[in-house]
C-alpha cells in the first residue's frame, strides 16, 4: 500500500469496507461447487482402482481414453454454448452421427478429405441455423436444438434407412483408429489438442472474452457494442465443429457408423460441462474443468459396465449426476447472493 | 400526432371491435397451420376425416400433454421431462398385476415427478430448463431400468381392452377425459382466482410476488398438474395398447411442445391459452395422422414437427412485430428521404 509514492492516493472513505468482502468469504457449498470436481474426481478414481475389478489394467484405461475422447471432444465444444449462457445445444447427438455416416458413406465416392469437407458444410449449417435462431431471432436454444435433432436425426435416419457403413480395411480412416503413440489410442492427442485450442481461444482471443462476457450480461455487452447475435452464431458453430470431429474419432474407432451411433451423447457431454463446475449461469467456466468433467463421467460409466450395469443404468446415475451437480450450482450461487 | 392517436381510439364500430379482439388474440400461428394442415389433407388424403376416431385419438395423446406443459409455460417455465414422465408411468402401470392398483400408481408417479421437479426449480433455485433436462434423463433411464428396455405388456388384458371401447360414435374414453380435462383446465386458468394468478406469475414475477400471490405454491401446483396430466396420457396410451413401451415418448415431447409454442403461448410466461395449444394439437395430430394413412415413415414426421416447432419458436408474435417495426421505420425513413 505505502510502497506507491508516485502513484495517486485512494481517497479515503468513511465505514467499513472490509464487510462487503467479509460477506463474500466461501461457504462450504461454493467451496465444493468450484473446486470439488478436483476431489470428486480423485475420489472416483482411487475408489475405481482400489473396489473395481479390472479397472486399473492397461487394456481398460485405453478402453476408457477411448471412449472419453469422443465425448470429450463434444463436451468442449458444449462448453462455449454454455458459457453463453445458452444452457444446451441438444442437436449434439444428430450431428456426431451425421459427420461419422458422411465419412464413412461418401469417402469411397469422393475421397476422405472430399467427404470431411461435405461434413464440415453441414456442421457448419447446424451451427449457422442454431446460432442466428438463438442469438438474432432471441429463441430459447433448449427448444430451437430440440427442434433441429427432430429435423437431423429425422432426415439421416430416413437416408440411411438404418444402414450400417463399414469403412475399406486398412483404409486411412481404419489406420487413423487402430494408430498408438505408446500406449494411447491417437484419439486421446485428438481429444487434448481439441482442449488446448478451445482453451486459447476461450481465455486468450477476443472472441472467447466476448462469449464470457455475454454469458455474464448480455445487455451490457449488447450495450458495449458488441455484436452480440454474432457471438452466439460464434458458439454454436464452435460446438458444431467439435461434434463433427467427434463424430470422425467416433467413426474412425471402430471403422462403422450408423445413425444411432451418438445415443446418449447429449446428457453426457451435458454432465461432464455441469460436473466440471463450468455454471450454467453463464459467463464463468473454463476447458479445464470440462476437461476433468470428462475424465469424471467417462470412469464412472466405465466402472458401472466393468461392474455389470446395463446402459440404462448409466443412463440412470448419468441423469443422477446432472441434477446433482445443477442443484449444487444453483445452491452455490444462492449462497453467493445472500 | 396526440390528434391522431387520439382519433384512433376513439374509432368505434364493429368492425373495429372485430379487429381489436383479433388482434389481442395470440392463436393466429395455430389457427393458420390447422387451415393449411387441414387444407393438404382435404386434397391429398380426405379418408382421415372418415377415420375421426383415430384422428381424434391421436390429437388427444398429443394434446393432453400439451395442455399440462402449457400450465408450464404460462408461469414462464418448462417442463421438458414430460416425455419420460408417460413412458415411465406406462411402465409403472404395466409392472404392477392389479390394473386399479397400477393406474393409481401411476398417476401418483406422475404428481411425485412433478413435485421433485418443482421442488429442484422453486426451492433449490435450479433453472427449468436444466433441472428438466436432468429428470428427462433420469427418467427415461429409470424406465429403461424397470423394464429391461422391452415392452411390458400388461396382465390383465380385458379390463384394458374394456377402456378403448367406443361410448358414443367416436367417443372413446380417452377422447372423453381429454375433452372433459380442456374444460376443467380452461375453468380453472379462466375463471379461478388461483388459474389467473398463473398468468400473473409468469407476466411478472417480481410483482406477482409484491401482489401478496403466493408464487411458489403456484409454482408447485403447475408443475405437479403437468406431472399429472402427463401421466395420464401415459395411463391411457398403456391401457389402449395394451402394454407399456419405454422408448414412447419422445415424439410425442417434440409435438407438444409443438403444439404449445404455435398455439401462442410465450415461453418467458404470462401470455397464451388453452385455446390455442388445443388448436395446434389439432393441427400437429391431424399432421401425425396424415402422414400415417399416406404411408410415410416416423421420421417424417419427426421432420416436420421439428419444423413446425422451429418455424414456431423462430416467429414468435413479439419478435415478429418488432421485426415489421423496424423494417417499417427503415421504409418511412427512406420515403422521408426521398421526398
Amino acid at each position: 500500500m505505502t510502497e506507491s509514492g508516485t502513484q495517486l492516493k485512494a481517497a479515503p472513505v468513511n465505514g467499513t469496507p472490509v464487510e462487503g468482502i467479509v460477506k463474500r468469504q466461501a461457504s462450504v457449498i461454493t467451496w465444493v461447487a468450484s473446486r470439488g470436481i478436483f476431489i470428486f474426481t480423485g475420489v472416483l478414481l482411487v475408489f475405481s482402482v482400489i473396489f473395481v475389478n479390472g479397472f486399473a489394467s492397461s487394456v481398460n484405461i485405453i478402453d476408457v481414453f477411448h471412449r472419453a475422447s469422443a465425448i470429450g471432444i463434444v463436451a468442449i465444444g458444449m462448453t462455449f454454448v454454455v458459457i453463453s449462457a445458452n444452457y444446451i445445444d441438444l442437436s449434439v447427438v444428430a450431428q456426431v452421427a451425421t459427420a461419422g455416416v458422411i465419412l464413412l458413406a461418401l469417402s469411397p465416392t469422393y475421397g476422405v478429405l472430399g467427404a470431411m469437407a461435405i461434413a464440415l458444410f453441414f456442421a457448419l449449417l447446424y451451427g449457422v441455423v442454431n446460432g442466428v435462431s438463438v442469438g438474432f431471432l432471441k429463441a430459447n436454444a433448449v427448444v430451437v436444438t430440440l427442434g433441429t435433432t427432430g429435423i437431423g436425426a429425422g432426415i439421416l435416419s430416413l437416408l440411411t434407412t438404418g444402414t450400417i457403413y463399414y469403412g475399406p480395411e486398412n483404409g486411412p480412416i481404419d489406420a487413423f483408429g487402430d494408430a498408438r503413440v505408446g500406449p494411447f489410442p491417437l484419439s486421446a492427442f485428438v481429444l487434448i489438442l481439441v482442449a488446448v485450442i478451445a482453451s486459447i481461444v476461450l481465455s486468450r482471443t477476443k472472441f472467447g472474452f466476448m462469449i464470457r462476457s455475454y454469458g455474464s450480461n448480455k445487455q451490457a455487452t449488447r450495450l458495449a457494442g458488441v455484436n452480440s447475435g454474432g457471438v452466439v452464431v460464434g458458439a454454436f458453430v464452435l460446438t458444431s465443429i467439435a461434434a463433427m470431429i467427434a463424430g470422425f474419432v467416433l467413426a474412425a474407432y471402430s471403422n462403422t457408423a450408423v445413425a444411432t451411433m451418438s445415443e446418449g451423447f447429449d446428457f453426457r457431454a451435458l454432465a461432464a460441462v455441469i460436473i466440471g463446475g463450468n455454471s450454467l449461469f453463464g459467463g464463468r467456466g473454463s476447458i479445464l474443468r470440462t476437461f476433468l468433467g470428462v475424465i469424471f463421467i467417462s470412469v464412472l460409466s466405465n466402472i458401472l459396465v466393468l461392474s455389470g450395469f446395463s446402459f440404462a443404468w448409466q443412463q440412470l446415475v448419468t441423469g443422477a449426476v446432472i441434477v446433482f451437480a445443477v442443484a449444487l450450482d444453483a445452491l452455490a450461487r444462492k449462497a453467493e447472493k445472500r | 400526432m396526440s390528434t391522431t392517436m387520439k382519433l384512433q381510439e376513439t374509432q368505434t364500430g364493429t368492425w373495429n371491435r372485430v379487429k381489436n379482439a383479433v388482434a389481442r388474440r395470440t392463436e393466429g400461428r395455430a389457427v393458420i397451420l390447422l387451415i393449411l394442415v387441414v387444407g393438404v389433407i382435404a386434397v391429398q388424403q380426405p379418408i382421415v376425416f372418415n377415420a375421426y376416431g383415430v384422428s381424434l385419438a391421436r390429437v388427444a395423446l398429443v394434446g393432453l400433454v400439451a395442455l399440462g406443459l402449457t400450465l408450464v409455460v404460462l408461469q414462464g417455465e418448462l417442463d421438458l421431462s414430460v416425455g419420460s414422465t408417460l413412458a415411465l408411468t406406462g411402465v409403472v402401470v404395466a409392472s404392477i398385476p392389479d390394473l386399479g392398483l397400477g393406474i393409481i400408481a401411476g398417476l401418483v408417479t406422475g404428481v411425485a415427478i412433478g413435485a421433485l421437479n418443482a421442488f429442484l426449480i422453486v426451492l433449490i433455485g435450479v433453472n427449468s430448463f436444466i433441472a428438466t433436462l436432468g429428470t428427462l434423463f433420469a427418467l427415461r433411464g429409470l424406465a429403461f431400468v424397470m423394464s429391461d428396455g422391452r415392452p411390458v405388456r400388461i396382465t390383465d388384458i380385458d379390463s384394458a381392452l374394456v377402456f378403448g371401447r367406443e361410448l358414443l360414435g367416436p367417443i372413446t374414453p380417452r377422447v372423453l377425459i381429454f375433452i372433459l380435462l380442456f374444460v376443467m383446465l380452461q375453468f380453472f386458468i379462466s375463471k379461478m382466482r388461483a388459474g389467473r394468478e398463473f398468468y400473473a406469475v409468469g407476466g411478472n414475477r417480481q410483482a406477482a410476488i409484491d401482489a401478496g400471490i403466493p408464487v411458489k405454491l403456484r409454482l408447485f401446483t403447475s408443475f405437479m398438474l403437468c406431472g399429472f396430466v402427463a401421466a395420464l396420457a401415459g395411463v391411457i396410451n398403456t391401457l389402449e395398447l395394451t402394454a407399456a413401451d419405454p422408448t414412447a415418448g419422445s415424439t410425442v415431447l417434440l409435438a407438444s411442445f409443438a403444439a404449445v409454442i404455435i398455439g401462442g403461448n410465450l415461453l418467458n410466461g404470462g401470455r397464451g391459452s388453452l385455446v390455442g395449444t388445443l388448436i395446434g394439437a389439432f393441427a400437429l395430430g391431424l399432421m401425425q395422422v396424415g402422414l400415417t394413412f399416406a404411408g410415410a415413415d416416423r421420421e417424417v414426421q419427426d421432420v416436420l414437427i421439428g419444423i413446425v416447432l422451429l418455424v414456431a419458436i423462430t416467429t414468435d408474435p413479439n419478435n415478429l412485430r418488432a421485426l415489421s417495426r423496424r423494417l417499417q421505420g427503415l421504409i418511412r425513413g427512406k420515403a422521408n428521404q426521398q421526398a
